[in-house]
């Protein structure tokens, strides 16, 4: 059971290949992590990394140039991530790019992705730090889906309660629906309105014609009043002497209102008859006595007809009252 | 019994690597016919197994619209578990089995206990340098073993997506991590040292008579199957709590 030079060979042969292969595959998983070649470290603050990791590439505008180097809390809102570069890309990346965090592919890795800013600046140098835009994360799209759905859900809760309601007939918004008659009488609202509306444009368009004649004709009292010169001196003396009669009125009122004063302080006949009370009396006593005595009178002036010597004259006017009576009927 | 023997016989070869004479000579030749002659069988199975595993799940990321994801699965799912397990158990169904019925034919015909008379110590001549030969060349054929799965994985991806070579491997690597070779080439020295220790003690400690041998070689690996899936487990929760911190 020698070893023999073949055997030797092959195995020797068998061991460097299986190592070549072991040290390729290193060899390549590390040169995609950066790890044989010379790179620079850029950073960028975030407020929110969206589950990055180190060793996460980083793109600039959609070539891998690098990968995540650490991710640390700077203070307790902002997180700042550093980034090991591949130096040959230094060239290219200027201090105004902006770094956004996104994922590869709908369900891939994070990754961090450089953009190039606007306009011109110069170039990155090792240890910047470049500005970063914060996009709005799947969670946050996913809260504000939430909240819409919520909502989206109680406008068709509602919505199903108004066509229900509308359905059987309820509420103004189902009677305009249904109401076939409504309909019609709304049509009839709307042909009357029309009729109303060509009516009053009518009208208005009359009235101004009315008031254009009206303001151009010199004839009428508008058209004096605007254009006549002379009626308007003349009404303006007739206002003035109006003022003038109004003042002399007033005064003569003045006048009046002190002569009632006087005549109700002062102790005249007036204040006699209207105040004084004994006076109301005993006149009230003597037009009874008057009244009383004229009664009497009566009676007295009836007894004398009845009397005998007195009696004939009283027939005679009788008779004669009769015969005036007979002839008017003739 | 059996464990606190196995592991005063792992004591005892780890005592006897450092000894001197060093059998060199027989380590080379253990490494040739453990290593050289177990490659086509681990060709050929690594082979199917990248073939059959980029065909079945081919369909299934075709659904999702994901196909283009197939390198980078494949690669992870080989280098990280297939590879190593499938290599494992190739090889303790070979050399396992090989080593446990050559050194129980050698007990039961007692030419262990010969050597030991005429002065050669047989532990060293026959267990280290096999345990040895079986830890280096364990490893080399799983890294065989990966490649040649990827190929076949790759040559699906090509006849049937019309994917370029380098773009195959550019995905795989870009998806691959030091996380993910690192273990797994740690814990296939691991399986070859299982295979060679547990086929040489069940050899080395068979029973007289024919029947010996065959229950020697049959429980090697048997035991050696079971073994390694508890070391696989073991490893990758190692690794688990190593790369996720």
């Amino acid at each position: 059971m020698k070893n023999t030079n073949s055997q030797k060979i092959r195995l020797g042969l068998f061991v460097i290949i299986g190592t070549m292969l072991f040290v390729l595959a290193v060899y390549l998983i590390g040169q995609k992590q950066n790890m044989f070649q010379k790179t620079f470290t850029i950073s960028a603050y975030f407020q929110n990394v969206n589950g990055l990791q180190k060793g996460n590439n980083v793109r600039y505008s959609g070539i891998n140039i690098g990968t995540v180097k650490n991710i640390v809390m700077a203070n307790d809102s902002t997180i700042k991530v550093d980034m090991n570069i591949e130096e040959g890309i230094i060239a290219h990346i200027k201090k105004n790019a902006i770094a956004t965090i996104g994922s590869d592919g709908l369900v891939g890795n994070m990754i961090v992705n450089i953009v190039p800013g606007k306009g011109t600046d110069k170039v990155i140098s090792d240890g910047d730090i470049i500005a970063s835009y914060s996009k709005i994360g799947a969670e946050d799209i996913l809260s504000t889906l939430s909240v819409s759905s919520e909502n989206a859900a109680i406008l068709t809760s509602d919505l199903i309660k108004i066509t229900d309601a509308m359905i059987k007939g309820k509420g103004t918004l189902a009677v305009l629906l249904n109401d076939t008659i409504m309909a019609k009488e709304l049509r009839q609202s709307v042909t009357n309105l029309k009729v109303a509306s060509r009516d009053a444009s009518n009208t208005i368009s009359e009235i101004n014609q009315i008031i254009t004649s009206l303001k151009t004709n010199d004839n009428t009292v508008l058209g004096m009043l605007l254009h006549d010169s002379i009626s308007g001196q003349n009404l303006k003396v007739i206002v003035s002497n109006l003022e003038a009669s109004s003042k002399q009125i007033q005064n003569v009122i003045a006048n009046i209102d002190t002569t009632i004063v006087d005549f109700n302080s002062s102790e005249g006949a007036y204040d006699y008859i209207v105040n004084d009370t004994t006076l109301v009396n005993s006149l009230k006593s003597t037009l009874k006595n008057i009244n009383e005595g004229t009664d009497k009178f009566n009676q007295n002036m009836e007894a004398l007809k009845h009397n005998f010597l007195i009696r004939g004259y009283f027939r005679k006017l009788e008779k004669q009252k009769e015969k005036e009576e007979r002839k008017k009927q003739q | 019994m059996e464990i606190g023997e196995l592991t005063y016989f792992t004591i005892r070869c780890f005592k006897e690597v450092f000894k001197k004479p060093y059998e060199l000579k027989e380590f080379l030749r253990q490494c040739y016919s453990m290593g050289n002659r177990s490659l086509l069988l681990v060709g050929i199975t690594g082979f199917i197994i990248g073939l059959v595993l980029t065909l079945q799940t081919r369909p299934t990321l075709m659904e999702f619209g994901a196909v283009s994801w197939m390198p980078s699965m494949v690669g992870i799912s080989i280098v990280r578990e297939i590879g190593p397990m499938i290599t494992a158990l190739v090889c303790a169904g070979k050399i396992g089995s090989g080593i446990g019925a050559e050194l129980g034919s050698m007990r039961v015909t007692e030419q262990i206990d010969a050597m030991e008379v005429s002065g050669t110590n047989p532990f060293k001549y026959l267990v280290v340098t096999r345990i040895m030969a079986t830890t280096f060349m364990i490893p080399l054929l799983v890294i065989f073993g990966d490649a040649i799965a990827l190929y076949g994985s790759y040559l699906v991806e090509h006849l049937k997506g019309d994917v370029s070579f380098a773009l195959y491997f550019n995905q795989v690597f870009d998806s691959l991590e030091f996380g993910d070779i690192v273990p797994a080439t740690a814990k296939s020295f691991f399986f070859g040292f299982a295979i060679g220790l547990v086929g040489c003690f069940k050899g080395y400690y068979c029973k007289k008579g024919t029947a010996g041998v065959g229950i020697a070689a049959n429980s090697a690996v048997v035991f050696t199957s079971l073994l390694l899936f508890v070391i696989d487990f073991i490893a990758v929760f190692i690794a688990d709590i190593f790369y996720d911190l």
